[in-house]
């Protein structure tokens, strides 16, 4: 179970973030005032650890104290050092230094990108370890209680997207959709069946800015509701899945963000289907944008473009046939806007499959229980919810082994 | 890579004797000193939570003792002449390329554009 968890997050996180780093210097970026206020509540002459820094966006607050950041991403890693900060390559479940000499442990939407309990739970003991009896830690974890995306389930797979989607809110789903498939500077590999999807998109905006003259707002909310891309979604810790491993032709499906999308093959349909049929017919496919708001904006826990797919039905369900790959390029710079991917690739590892980011988004009160259940040596002093984070802070406390 | 953050790290290679990997002998190929803004204060905050033999060790093999004594002298926190020194030493020199050995195991991190890299695969942890 461990290589498996350790070769998820090499592949869903670890490798997405080397290929998006290029991508965070533009981030659209604003600190969150809690953290700041954490940062900035430290006394001068701290020593702050920031695990998991990134780009190293927290490690400008508070010049009175010393901030050390680390991330396994060296890009990432890279840029924060530009900015001149002090920072270096490591990975949470072994953090380079020594016991208890840091006054405060900064850790921001890292965690969820664990894959077992244990590796969670590990990834906290070992950043308390670091932390001096005394001092404080800052944890931010995705929710699974979310306004805005709703998730079926807790271990799920996020697609990054390079750039923030500026279309209005009306106009989300679709043009999210066909921003995927025009943006500049990364191609769309599909199958032959995305043309259709293409195609019936297209038809869909048709259909749409005849039929639809209503408010803005309905027209958003149907689509929300009733367009579902589906994806994957499957826990590391889940007790069948520990009777059923992975195997690699399973991961590899798993990894190509398979959609069922065989009733979007008959072009033909979309182009008479009204709006309301569409959707229906498109129903098993679960699909959430980004929509064009500062707090949407800021609200995700890594600030990159992101839309999220996740999957409420067994893979088994789907057919090759019947798949549809959708990735991005984020590095390649391409004038084929879509490019064809044809099958019989099904065996190889689907190389794309690497901007799928994988997270375990946690539930009301998990956190707090992983914390106090299993790393004693920690009290939590304030739990709550930010910017659709749970987050926690707690202190290092003295426990007395008899 | 600043000897503040020097002071902090140590190796964790399975094997590695408790608190044997501290503190990382530095083999630098590249060195750089910046100048940075003196705060009295910071630096004297500062003194209690760095390991005092490690840093002096850091420093002289670095070339850059700049006379630090090899213990900290008594009441120091008033005395801006030692401060100013440790403040040079800890946030002013900085390794740009080279190496960071284990003492215990002999293991190489490598620094490149003044990034330690302390990553360990699996079998190391």
């Amino acid at each position: 179970m461990e290589k498996e968890a350790s070769q998820l997050e090499k592949d869903h996180v670890h490798s997405v973030y080397e290929k998006i780093a290029p991508y965070f210097r533009d981030s659209r970026y604003k600190a969150w005032p809690k953290v700041q206020q954490f940062l900035s509540d430290q006394e001068p002459g701290s020593l702050i650890a920031d695990i998991g820094c990134g780009n190293g966006k927290y490690l400008h607050i508070n010049s009175q104290t010393y901030k050390l950041g680390c991330d396994y991403c060296f890009p990432l890693v890279e840029s924060a050092r530009n900015d001149g900060h002090e920072v270096m390559v490591c990975h949470n479940l072994c953090l380079p230094y020594r016991n208890e000499c840091f006054d405060a442990v900064l850790s921001i939407a890292v965690i969820h990108h664990f894959s077992t309990q244990k590796r969670r739970m590990r990834a906290i003991k070992e950043m308390a370890r670091i932390l001096r009896v005394g001092g404080q830690i800052m944890i931010y974890v995705w929710a699974m209680e979310q306004k805005r995306r709703k998730f079926e389930k807790q271990d799920v797979f996020v697609p990054w997207n390079p750039s923030p989607p500026s279309w209005t809110l009306g106009n989300t789903c679709s043009c999210g959709i066909q921003k995927s498939i025009h943006q500049k500077n990364k191609s769309l590999a599909l199958n032959q069946h995305s043309t259709k999807l293409a195609g019936a998109l297209k038809a869909h905006r048709k259909v749409r800015s005849s039929s639809f003259s209503g408010e803005k707002e309905t027209r958003h909310n149907l689509f929300e509701k009733s367009v579902r891309w589906s994806l994957f979604s499957r826990s590391l810790d889940s007790e069948s899945d520990l009777n059923n491993q992975w195997h690699q032709g399973e991961l590899n499906t798993f990894c190509s963000c398979s959609i069922q999308l065989d009733e979007l093959n008959r072009e033909e349909l979309f182009e008479e289907t009204r709006t309301g049929d569409f959707m229906k017919h498109i129903s098993n496919v679960s699909l959430r944008c980004r929509r064009n708001s500062e707090d949407n904006a800021s609200d995700m826990a890594v600030e990159s473009g992101s839309s999220m797919l996740f999957c409420p039905g067994p893979f088994k369900k789907l057919t090759i046939e019947q798949q549809l790959e959708i990735d991005y390029h984020p590095k390649q710079d391409t004038d084929n806007d879509c490019a064809m991917a044809t099958k019989n690739k099904q065996k190889q590892r689907n190389p794309n499959a690497a901007c799928l980011r994988y997270y375990h988004v946690f539930k009301e009160g998990e956190l707090v229980e992983l914390i106090e259940h299993h790393v004693p040596e920690l009290h939590v002093i304030h739990s709550y919810f930010d910017h659709a984070n749970w987050c926690v802070i707690a202190e290092k406390i003295q426990v007395w082994k008899i | 890579m600043k000897l503040l953050t020097h002071n902090m790290l140590t190796s964790h290679v399975r094997g590695v004797r408790p608190g044997g990997g501290f503190p990382l002998r530095i083999q630098a190929t590249e060195v750089k000193v910046n100048s940075v803004d003196f705060n009295q204060e910071f630096v004297a905050r500062m003194i209690p939570k760095v390991e005092w033999g490690a840093l002096v060790e850091a420093a002289e093999s670095l070339g850059h003792l700049s006379d630090l004594p090899p213990q900290l002298p008594p009441e120091y926190q008033s005395n801006e002449d030692f401060l100013r020194k440790v403040h040079h030493v800890l946030l002013e020199v900085e390794v740009m390329e080279g190496v960071l050995k284990c003492p215990d195991s002999g293991r190489e991190f490598p620094i490149t554009k003044g990034i330690p890299n302390m990553l360990l695969s699996e079998e190391e942890t």
